[in-house]
């Protein structure tokens, strides 16, 4: 019995001294595991970019952009975020919409701009899309919904069109896990907080989203996308609750105003 | 790690077959059970099941291939969670979990190459036992 307990204390001892010297090597760059990653990500960006480019037109307005270029500037400023990590696309939709995709490509559909009842609004869903950028959910979710060999396979070119094409639409139109929306639910009132945004608004909107009532077929779209509107309302408000502090705007009134007429006869035309 | 030594009794040539199978057993099971670390233990665990009244020689065999399996189980269901919870949550790519995974896959590597060795050798009615598990299918495996 003593040999027994002997032998398997020494197979364990090599086991964890094994473990132990090879943890104390840097294998993550031994291995270039970030460069793979980011490498594929930024692949994978384009390729979902381009697909997403060719159902809408992108909006070129100047001053529609760069009113909402403003809003992400002031919020990865705030945050002490790599404003290059983020690439804004603005696409002339009546969809009331906006998606993260890989490598940083945030979209937002101009029904959003339009249809936002204020400015904290919009600032509220962008945040929240930066949040699932910065948190990296959209590979998590790329990698559980697709699985990780047909994601590489797309970015070698042998992932068919359609595959892409479908993916895409899944990313513009399918929600996140519960705890993956709900981490970039918090994470996004404390990006809000940090530019001094109040965060109630946003939390209103998601509330208003969850009344059937105001579902109107333009709202169905973000409705299936962030179920359980009302729930995650409430904890924005009861995370935000004891952070108030002095709100600022971050677009005046006038180029708030001057979006929307713009918008309007975008609209109209 | 590996020792040659003489049995109790000359075993037949069917014995030898099933005991070497045992062993051969786990090999198979890996096709399927790569992703999944417990299939390949199933498949043991059965093929015991299935000899327990057989002679000593392939109860011996079997036992000794069913404990190697059963500490691989632990290493690699340990890999594949951690591997798991890197790709659906939070988890990151660390220093750790690469030397873990190569720590594994070494052992993975030097049990897949014992199994091959001693399921050939027991094929022929040789009998060899594995350092630490050999011993202890002594002490579990009685006449």
């Amino acid at each position: 019995m003593k040999k027994i307990i002997i032998q398997g204390t020494i197979i364990i001892l090599l086991f964890l001294a094994s473990y132990f010297v090879l943890s104390q090597i840097d294998l993550v760059n031994v291995f270039k595991v970030q460069k793979v990653a980011n490498k594929t990500e930024q692949k994978l960006g384009e390729l979902f970019w381009k697909t997403i480019k060719e159902t809408a037109n992108e909006n070129n307005n100047l001053h529609i952009l760069e009113s909402v270029d403003k809003i992400v500037n002031q919020i990865c400023k705030s945050n002490n975020i790599d404003r290059e990590t983020i690439k804004i696309h603005v696409l002339n939709k009546n969809e009331i919409n906006a998606f993260a995709l890989p490598n940083g490509h945030l979209i937002v559909y101009s029904g959003l701009l339009l249809n936002s009842e204020n400015q904290d609004v919009l600032i509220g869903v962008i945040s929240h899309e930066i949040a699932h950028i910065k948190l990296n959910h959209i590979m998590k979710k790329l990698v559980k919904e697709i699985g990780l060999s047909v994601l590489i396979s797309m970015t070698t070119g042998s992932g068919g069109p359609e595959i892409i094409k479908e993916t895409a639409k899944m990313l513009s139109s399918s929600a996140f896990d519960r705890s993956l929306e709900k981490q970039a639910d918090i994470k996004a009132v404390d990006y809000l907080i940090s530019a001094k945004v109040n965060p109630e608004p946003f939390a209103n909107f998601l509330y208003n989203l969850s009344d059937k009532e105001y579902a109107t077929p333009q709202y169905l779209n973000w409705i299936s996308t962030h179920p359980d509107s009302r729930e995650r309302a409430e904890y924005i408000i009861e995370y935000s609750k004891n952070k108030s502090i002095d709100y600022e705007p971050i677009l005046s009134h006038e180029t708030w105003e001057k979006l929307k007429i713009e918008l309007n006869n975008l609209q109209e035309n | 790690m590996i020792q040659i030594k003489q049995f109790n009794y000359e075993p037949s040539e069917h014995e030898a077959e099933t005991a070497s199978s045992s062993y051969l057993m786990s090999l198979i099971a890996i096709i399927v059970g790569l992703p999944l670390p417990i299939v390949n233990l199933f498949a043991t665990l059965i093929f015991y099941l299935g000899n327990r009244k057989a002679t000593y020689f392939v109860r011996w065999h079997c036992t000794q291939a069913l404990l190697s399996q059963l500490s691989m189980l632990f290493v690699n269901s340990y890999a594949f969670w951690w591997t798991v919870s890197i790709i659906f949550k939070d988890e990151t790519i660390t220093n750790n979990y690469i030397a873990y995974i190569i720590v594994a896959l070494i052992f993975n590597l030097v049990e897949f190459i014992t199994t091959i060795y001693t399921a050939i050798k027991t094929r022929k009615g040789i009998h060899v036992e594995w350092w630490f598990y050999g011993t202890l299918t002594n002490n579990i495996c009685k006449v």
